[in-house]
């Protein structure tokens, strides 16, 4: 258990530093600190802002991962800075020294201190943030389903720490997009059997070329987010809702591009790739390359169709025809999704929800009353 | 080792290359592969974003298969995407009892049924970890010496962590750098090597999609490597295929060529860069080709 | 100069219920900041809400819990308007978008908390106050055009108007570091409570009595500043929180004698007796030798109890807060906890409109004391407390402004404020460090005037104190920059500290007896002969003699004092 008490040890932190009043340049600025090894890197740059220089910038309060104030890169990885242990931080750290940077995609203030009102919160107020029912308020609690609540519990979870905005790469090339936090926070609407207007946040959302469509599937979301809200789950929950559920066909390719694909899929079991521009474009059916829109998308395309298939990169083939998988199978393939998608309404399984099967199993350890021996001792400190 | 193999569909199709190279260093390697060429498509991460469930079906699907190949230790798969979603399938269909009984429900009408606990690894992954560094070591006929080689994991094999069983022990995500090292090569760092190479977009919004790949080839061409190497056939795509693209979209010019796994280990293993399919890259592997010539050249 | 009808200090829960309280009364509304309003410290608030909601109970028993829980010192008249207008406002947040889980049924689920006499917690897994003030801010984000928001603006100082009438504010712009004259008609302070006076404590680096001190040094009464809790699970390490969420869902309580020993001290309630009573009991139990862990000073709390598919959706954030900050998996072992510095029930003295005895200036919510909470507040009231009387000041103020002019508003001192701060950070580096004076300020009051008290422990403390105040007229800074100066306003905080240190300290050698939170190893009984009252305390006129006791009397409307059983 965590009463084994490990002494304290020394840490070298590598802060970057920026003071917007003297006209130089960001530089590094390192401290050595001495802390426990579980304790947070927020405590050695407050310890370190304690003995040796108060002028550190960091915004930080709670110090226990709820508040969202401290987000940062550390070793180069965005997080909180009280929720990354100084002996984990130290392992990931390229030459022992851990190195904490203000977030990315964001301008920097001063030191690790960026402007979310000038990307993240702006995202936010993007997607009409507040819950849309104006009419008649029942006398008690609006009647839901259990589950709903659990399942939007998840994105409400979210605590604005900007950690999924710092890295997110679709915003690295396109700034404008609308990103992780703000369509998470899409989605508690979305999925809030309360909102009056589902359908017209989600056309909204798939027509804007910077809304759910504009995500590149990176998971960098995911694995920044320090709270399990799983931004970019949330954004092709989105999709799934947007193009699946209400058939709403964007101006950007989105849903026709995964329309295309899944009928390929049922048509050959093989991705054809061949197929897959044309019709992402033009519309989902072989006559889709055809279409104005795919024919000036094919022409500007085809210097590297053409150079492709002079290389035999491309078997011309497989171009035309693609690949598929033997006839008894492609009609295997083929009753899955007739099964599957004949369902009078779409099954998903939430893990959030639903919790993993292991979750369920009796606790392994339990003290009993008047046995002390049986409080599980750990000789090793099992913090990570 | 015996393996039931998943090559993908790109391997087949527009990277015909890959699947080819991958049948070339396997006997060296001494693994022998069972195709599956019953399995069907992954999804790509785009039918999990029309219908999760069918997407889960059509893997587990793919799962049962490969658990039907006798002898076969583990599920072998030489594509970043493929890894990537049919973890996530995985994850879900061996969280949840109930779930994987719904979805074998339906693959009972092809006799077909998928246990939990499937083993299901790239390429990249088996080399490290079950062939083992140091054996691969002691295989290389010819050195990549004074080959600087750049990594381009793909998005779907480095992210999310706890997914794909990444943490400090396996640290999976540094295995591409391990590997190039293994086989005597010079790794080269750069911004983007765990970064997005823009296909999952290409048809959105191909503008972003093509910066995102010319910028890292850029990048990889700054630290001044000779080519990159990709266990991902998508990525293969973005940066190769579309490279001439991406070179008007980020205004220079970039001539990066960029390797599939195994034609690098491969090269290693002593097979020539034709018969690796290197001259069906749109880009062309001149430097890897000069490098090859060269050390061909030195030996004789 | 800005101007506003109604001008909010602090973005917690109490202040942005006030803004859009203030604004659906028609009053031109700002709210200022010192942090981003979701940064505010009811995003802490775990366990959930009280209201009697469920068609079996009545307010009026949550009223005689809440009264019974303050060990009979909370106001009675302000206990009834806050249950019995608890359902309404609950319902008011499920409207307007709160998450709150629910039953089977789709009606929202209750969960059992402390000193309660049924099931009346409504939650939103264990965020409760996060869920609660992001919707809140949603709300604030909807209505941005009848609130104005400084978010990271400073406040150095409340003014007054030549009647003595609250006016306005001195605020500092973080960001940019430029200071200006915030005019209002009213304030509302609603900035929370003090926890950073103690170390360790359970309140994030922000609650440094900011509004306490505030009100204080303009001549406001605080009341039932001796009335500290300690929450009776926070981490024995750092001092983070437990919530109580987990006793409700039917977590134990263990000694090293592996003895769930809550029967010895409250057999019906057990763990789920007031936070003084079990937060004492532990106490005890450590300091008779029956503490777990290496050095004794630690309880087991045993959440393996819990069936684990229901800790990880009912509790998913204390599984977290187990796993990242104490290396425990509360689903499969005990985590080691002791009583921690929490909350404060005391406060700027208010009537039951948030109002102060200064015209103009309100206060709701943890900064002030109405006093519904009394000796000892029961879990779940104080998000509770912040929105009924938050509401009710922002709807007080609101109507006060419509029947008013804008009063003229001194100028004189934004330049005094602005000399203060180029002085701090001139201060030569010979005295003490800021941070040095902090911690030793928290130490002191963590050791004497914790759970168990006496007379000769507590004139040290205020010896400590005194001494401190002076020290702090000397401590140095660092940061001699404008923009994000952290540094200099951590200096400005310490003072607000100090001040409410010694308001508290000072209550307590007040107060000879044992009631609720405070309890006197010199005075073990309680005497309601003698202190069945409030202790005021206002500072002198010239601010140089100290702190003024007086007293003011227990409200009762229908419950009598009794003696005190769970």
């Amino acid at each position: 258990m965590a009463e084994t008490h490990r002494p304290p040890e020394q840490f070298t932190l590598r802060l970057r530093r920026y003071d917007p009043e003297s006209g130089d340049a960001p530089y590094w600025d390192e401290h050595t600190i001495e802390l426990e090894p579980h304790r947070s890197v927020l405590e050695g740059i407050l310890q370190a802002k304690a003995k040796f220089d108060g002028s550190i910038g960091i915004r930080c309060s709670c110090r226990a991962a709820i508040c969202g104030s401290c987000g940062v890169r550390i070793n180069g990885e965005p997080g909180l800075a009280c929720h990354t242990h100084l002996d984990h931080a130290r392992a990931y750290a390229k030459d022992g020294v851990i190195e904490v940077e203000p977030m990315g995609n964001m301008p920097v203030i001063k030191d690790m201190i960026v402007d979310m009102d000038a990307v993240h919160w702006k995202k936010v107020k993007r997607v009409t943030p507040w819950l849309l029912n104006e009419g008649p308020q029942p006398e008690r609690e609006h009647i839901v389903p259990r589950e709903s609540m659990v399942d939007i519990t998840q994105t409400m979870a979210c605590i604005q720490c900007g950690a999924c905005v710092s890295d997110c790469l679709a915003m690295e090339v396109d700034p404008g997009f609308i990103g992780p936090a703000a369509l998470a926070k899409a989605y508690r609407f979305v999925g809030d059997p309360r909102d009056e207007e589902q359908r017209e946040r989600l056309i909204d959302l798939s027509q804007d070329p910077l809304g759910i469509y504009d995500c590149t599937h990176c998971f960098k979301c995911v694995q920044a987010c320090p709270k399990d809200v799983n931004p970019m789950g949330q954004i092709m929950r989105l999709r799934r809702i947007a193009g699946s559920d209400q058939k709403i066909v964007d101006q950007n390719n989105g849903h026709r591009h995964e329309e295309t694909i899944t009928t390929l899929i049922k048509g050959y079991g093989l991705l054809h790739e061949a197929e897959m521009l044309p019709r992402s474009y033009g519309g989902n059916s072989w006559f889709g390359k055809f279409h104005p829109a795919a024919g000036k998308e094919l022409l500007s395309s085809l210097p590297v169709v053409l150079r492709a298939l002079v290389k035999r990169k491309v078997n011309p083939k497989i171009a035309m025809f693609g690949h598929k998988i033997p006839r008894q199978d492609l009609n295997a393939v083929k009753k899955i999704y007739e099964k599957v998608e004949s369902r009078p309404t779409r099954y998903e399984l939430n893990l959030y929800v639903t919790g993993y099967d292991e979750d369920v199993e009796e606790p392994v350890a339990s003290v009993v009353a008047g046995n002390a021996q049986s409080v599980p001792q750990s000789t090793e400190g099992s913090t990570n | 080792m015996k393996v039931a193999y998943w090559p993908g569909c790109v391997s087949r199709g527009f990277t015909p290359e890959l699947h080819g190279s991958m049948a070339k260093v396997a006997p060296l390697l001494d693994i022998e592969l069972v195709e599956l060429d019953r399995a069907n498509c992954c999804g790509c991460g785009v039918i999990a974003e029309h219908n999760q469930e069918l997407a889960d079906t059509l893997n587990a699907r793919t799962f049962a298969l490969a658990q039907q190949v006798q002898g076969a230790e583990l599920m072998m798969n030489i594509c970043s995407t493929c890894q990537g979603a049919q973890s996530e399938c995985q994850e879900r269909l061996d969280a949840n009892a109930q779930y994987r009984a719904h979805v074998n429900e339906t693959l009972a009408g092809e006799g077909l049924s998928y246990e939990k606990g499937l083993t299901n690894k790239n390429f990249l992954w088996l080399l490290v970890e079950e062939i083992g560094l140091d054996k691969l070591r002691s295989m290389v006929k010819r050195p990549l010496t004074n080959l600087k080689v750049g990594p381009f994991y793909g998005c779907y094999i480095v992210r999310p962590r706890n997914r794909l069983g990444i943490d400090s022990e396996n640290q999976r995500d540094q295995y591409l750098e391990r590997l190039i090292d293994a086989l005597g090569g010079t790794v080269i760092e750069y911004a983007g090597m765990r970064k997005c190479c823009g296909f999952p977009i290409i048809t959105m919004n191909k503008e972003a999609s093509l910066k995102q790949a010319g910028m890292h080839l850029g990048d990889a061409l700054d630290a001044d490597a000779d080519c990159l190497v990709t266990p991902c056939p998508l990525c293969h795509l973005n940066l190769d295929m579309q490279q001439p693209l991406a070179e008007k979209v980020v205004g220079r010019e970039l001539q990066m060529p960029v390797l599939h796994l195994p034609q690098l280990v491969g090269l290693a293993l002593g097979l020539e860069p034709k018969e690796l399919g290197m001259s069906r890259h749109v880009v062309k592997p001149t430097s890897v080709i000069d490098w090859s010539s060269a050390v061909v050249g030195a030996a004789a | 100069m800005p101007a506003h009808d109604v001008l909010i200090i602090g973005a917690g829960l109490a202040g942005q219920r006030a803004a859009l309280a203030a604004a659906q009364g028609g009053a031109d509304v700002a709210i200022v900041s010192k942090v981003h309003p979701v940064r505010s410290h009811s995003v802490a608030a775990a366990g959930g809400i009280n209201a009697a909601i469920n068609v079996a109970d009545d307010w009026r028993s949550h009223a005689y819990d809440t009264v019974k829980g303050s060990d009979f010192l909370g106001d009675q008249d302000a206990i009834e308007i806050m249950c019995s207008q608890a359902p309404k406002e609950v319902m008011h947040l499920e409207h307007i978008g709160v998450t709150f889980h629910r039953n089977d049924s789709g009606e929202l689920d209750l969960r059992a908390f402390g000193g309660a006499s049924m099931k009346r917690t409504a939650y939103v897994a264990d965020i409760t106050g996060q869920a609660i003030l992001h919707v809140l801010y949603e709300q604030l984000m909807k209505h941005h055009e009848q609130v104005t928001r400084y978010e990271e603006w400073f406040v150095t100082s409340l003014l007054q108007d030549e009647n003595g009438c609250c006016c306005g504010v001195i605020a500092r712009d973080v960001r940019s570091g430029q200071m200006d004259v915030l005019g209002a008609k009213n304030v509302i302070l609603a900035c929370g409570g003090a926890g950073q006076v103690y170390s360790p404590t359970t309140n994030a680096l922000i609650v440094t009595g900011d509004g306490i001190a505030q009100a204080y040094r303009v001549g406001a009464p605080l009341m039932d500043m001796e009335m500290i809790q300690y929450h009776p699970t926070t981490l024995v390490e750092n001092g983070l929180l437990i919530t109580e969420g987990a006793r409700g869902e039917g977590a134990v309580l263990l000694n090293s004698e592996g003895e769930r020993f809550m029967e010895k001290y409250a057999p019906n309630k057990m763990e789920l007796a007031s936070r003084d009573v079990v937060s004492r009991a532990e106490q005890t139990e450590i300091l008779e030798g029956r503490g777990v862990g290496a050095r004794k000073d630690g309880i087991y709390l045993d959440i393996t109890k819990v069936p684990r598919k229901r800790t990880l959706e009912a509790l998913r954030e204390i599984v977290n807060i187990g796993k990242d900050f104490a290396g425990v998996d509360i689903t499969r072992e005990p985590i080691m906890i002791r009583p921690g510095q929490h909350y404060i029930m005391g406060g700027v003295k208010t009537d039951v409109n948030g109002a102060t005895s200064i015209e103009g200036l309100y206060a709701a919510g943890e900064v002030a004391c109405v006093s519904v909470h009394g000796g000892n507040r029961l879990g779940a009231n104080s998000l509770l407390d912040t929105l009924i009387f938050g509401r009710r000041a922002g709807e007080h103020a609101a109507a006060r402004a419509a029947q008013m002019a804008m009063p003229q508003i001194p100028q004189a001192r934004l330049g005094e404020d602005m000399a203060m701060i180029d002085a701090i950070i001139a201060r030569p580096h010979t005295g003490r460090r800021v941070s040095e004076i902090k911690q030793e300020l928290g130490e002191t009051m963590n050791k004497y005037v914790a759970v168990y008290r006496d007379e000769e422990g507590l004139r040290t403390a205020h010896e400590t104190v005194r001494r401190l105040k002076d020290e702090s007229g000397s401590a140095y800074v660092d940061d001699r920059g404008t923009v994000f100066n952290q540094d200099v306003l951590g200096a400005i905080e310490l003072g607000y500290m100090l001040d409410s240190a010694e308001a508290i300290v000072v209550s307590a050698i007040e107060r000879k007896e044992s009631r609720g939170a405070q309890f006197r190893t010199d005075f073990p009984e309680r005497d309601d002969e003698q202190w069945l009252k409030h202790i005021d305390i206002t500072t002198s006129a010239d601010g140089a003699g100290g702190p003024q006791v007086s007293y003011s009397p227990v409200t009762i409307t229908q419950w009598q004092p009794e003696e005190r059983k769970y």
